[in-house]
């Protein structure tokens, strides 16, 4: 009604919020944001990959020579990447079965909301706090595990300071610590499934182990392939837990790409090859997201 | 739940076999899950002597309660958990504004750019922030005129060390635009429609028509959105290294490792862990039901 009696001059607000205005004022901190803080600083990191830079003196440009230098000359970036591929292969390995199996055993037992709170717990905890209590657990000689493995009279390693153990260790923790994520994800799945696929399959005499392996994995497949591809990305970007747990040793056996490319640019400031490194991280993570999305969809996601 | 049992002896004992050994795989992993958690607390409770007795005494005989005392007038923590709440709720709130703005334009209009703006958000999710790290840090050293820089942007140290390099990279999730978006393009536009009819500006039926219909997603949004930075380390120690008066929790206390040396000190650092965990813990158990549902609405349709 308003409209109808001053109509007859529209002022910089009804201009401001009309339909064909204001959805761009809707999206303009998204926008700049975007410009600013995600294209620019990709776009300002892949030109100085192509530099020498000390993040002091001007850029210097070297083309592709960081990216020569990784690839050819410098053996400890391959240390890195296979380190890098060894923690992602090992907690898709450890983290995702173990997930599986408490999600498909809360989703059968009552007290449900107890369970999952219990195994959901690390999830929130800081990763520096994560780092600390598993440092003081794993200790060689009065850490909680070699005391517990003492009392059986095992002799425990050194989870730590062992160069065969270390990254173990790690691996270990990681997928203590992201189980409960994997969990919710399982749960979810496992409330889509309709209950008469299990009654089918117990009216025709299946114990619960074969209702689990031919009912429930493969109605489940979607989501386990979507926590496989999440745990898989999220594995090969990570290394704040190396930097607080191991600090990337012993002899760098725990020194992932993340790691040594953080240290080379903010402990040795050599910004350009830090960001080759990056890019060439990335590359990697990208090509293994595309065959992981190939698989997905050949194992019928789109059904879903 | 009915458990379906045969009636024959044999089966009903498997069954009830099986629902012992389920139970106690169940109760095996949750003593994993939580004794670190308990093993933190012990060790924040020994004496000096008990770490040092071969083997360690690992439960105290005379636990160090005032080691949690300790935290809060040896330690900075509580410039500590002050930085944390502000930096965490400012995060909060500027990305719960960003998305939801964001979200309902994308869901509700069609405008110049749209399109390349949807696939913008979708894409920007595979990006890792490993890779931003680096430019974002130095393109805030050179911020002109900030931090002592002059109009080049040198000289200073820009706007490092400042609560704006701490919340600004962090203004805008991708992930929560499309998960607003999703929620938006439920509306239905009959509503937004009639109240256009009424005269109302597109601000006001954003504000005050559509945005009450999605508050349980929002809600949601912000619980997952301030847990996540709560726990965040690695930017905010990267930009807060050299101004301890700007670090949060979990960076201080990883910052300040090089203090805790010495048998007394291990019990003062368990014990500052152990209170860096206590306030998301509590949130969390209060606000689970809302995290459980954000997270299962955007997983594995994703």
């Amino acid at each position: 009604m308003r409209a109808a009696v001053d109509h007859s001059r529209p002022g910089l607000l009804d201009w401001l919020s009309s339909k064909r205005v204001a959805p761009y004022l809707f999206v303009a901190p998204v926008l700049i944001f975007a410009l600013s803080l995600f294209l620019g600083p990709l776009s300002f990191a892949a030109y100085i990959s192509f530099t020498d830079w000390d993040g002091v003196a001007d850029p210097k440009w070297v083309g592709l020579k960081n990216y020569t230098y990784l690839i050819g000359r410098d053996r400890f970036f391959w240390t890195s990447i296979w380190n890098t591929l060894y923690f992602a292969a090992g907690s898709v390995i450890l983290g995702v079965p173990s997930a599986l199996i408490v999600a498909a055993l809360i989703a059968q037992s009552r007290f449900q909301s107890f369970w999952r709170t219990v195994y959901w717990l690390p999830m929130v905890t800081n990763i520096v706090a994560v780092a600390y209590i598993w440092w003081y657990i794993l200790n060689d000689t009065n850490g909680l595990l070699n005391r517990t493995l003492d009392l059986f009279g095992l002799p425990g390693p050194n989870w730590l300071t062992s160069t065969s153990m270390s990254m173990f260790s790690v691996i270990l923790v990681a997928s203590w610590m992201s189980l409960g994520q994997n969990i919710l994800v399982f749960l979810s799945g496992l409330s889509g499934i309709d209950e008469t696929y299990y009654e089918a399959a117990r009216l025709d005499g299946a114990n619960p182990w074969q209702v689990f392996r031919h009912v429930t994995i493969p109605l489940l497949r979607p989501t386990i392939l979507f926590v496989l591809i999440t745990s898989l990305i999220n594995a090969l970007s990570s290394f704040v837990l190396m930097m607080i747990l191991t600090e990337g040793g012993p002899a760098r056996s725990t020194t992932v790409t993340g790691l040594y490319l953080y240290d080379m640019a903010f402990t040795d400031l050599r910004l350009g090859r830090a960001s080759a490194a990056a890019y060439i991280l990335f590359a990697i993570i990208f090509v293994i997201s595309l065959i992981q999305l190939r698989l997905l969809r050949r194992g019928g996601v789109e059904a879903h | 739940m009915a458990q379906p049992e045969s009636p024959t002896h044999p089966a009903r004992n498997r069954g009830a076999l099986l629902g012992v050994l389920k139970y106690t795989a169940l109760a095996l992993g949750a003593v994993i899950m939580i004794f670190p958690f308990l093993d933190m607390f012990l060790g924040a409770l020994r004496t000096p002597a008990e770490r040092l007795a071969l083997p360690m005494v690992y439960w105290p005989h005379h636990p160090q309660w005032h080691n949690f005392v300790r935290v809060f007038t040896e330690l900075p923590m509580l410039t500590w958990l002050a930085n944390s709440i502000l930096v965490t709720s400012l995060i909060t709130a500027i990305q719960m504004v960003t998305s939801t703005m964001a979200g309902y334009a994308l869901a509700k209009y069609r405008f110049f750019g749209s399109k390349a703006l949807l696939s913008l958000v979708l894409g920007a999710q595979m990006f890792p922030f490993f890779l931003l790290i680096i430019p974002i840090f130095f393109l805030l050293r050179f911020v002109p005129l900030a931090g002592g820089n002059d109009l080049l942007g040198q000289g200073g140290s820009g706007l490092l060390n400042s609560y704006a390099a701490m919340i600004l990279p962090f203004a805008v999730t991708w992930y929560g635009i499309f998960l607003m978006r999703q929620n938006f393009l439920g509306v239905p536009n009959e509503i937004i429609d009639a109240a256009r009819m009424d005269g109302a500006g597109e601000f006001r039926i954003f504000a005050t028509v559509v945005l009450p219909l999605v508050k349980p997603s929002l809600a949601t949004l912000g619980i997952f959105v301030f847990l996540y930075h709560w726990n965040e380390v690695i930017w905010t120690m990267t930009v807060t290294r050299s101004a301890p008066d700007l670090q949060t929790i979990p960076v201080g206390i990883y910052l300040l490792r090089g203090a805790f040396i010495d048998q007394s000190t291990f019990s003062l650092q368990q014990a500052s862990v152990f209170i860096s965990i206590l306030p998301v813990m509590i949130l969390f158990l209060l606000l689970q039901r809302y995290y459980v549902r954000g997270l299962t609405a955007g997983a594995v349709k994703g």
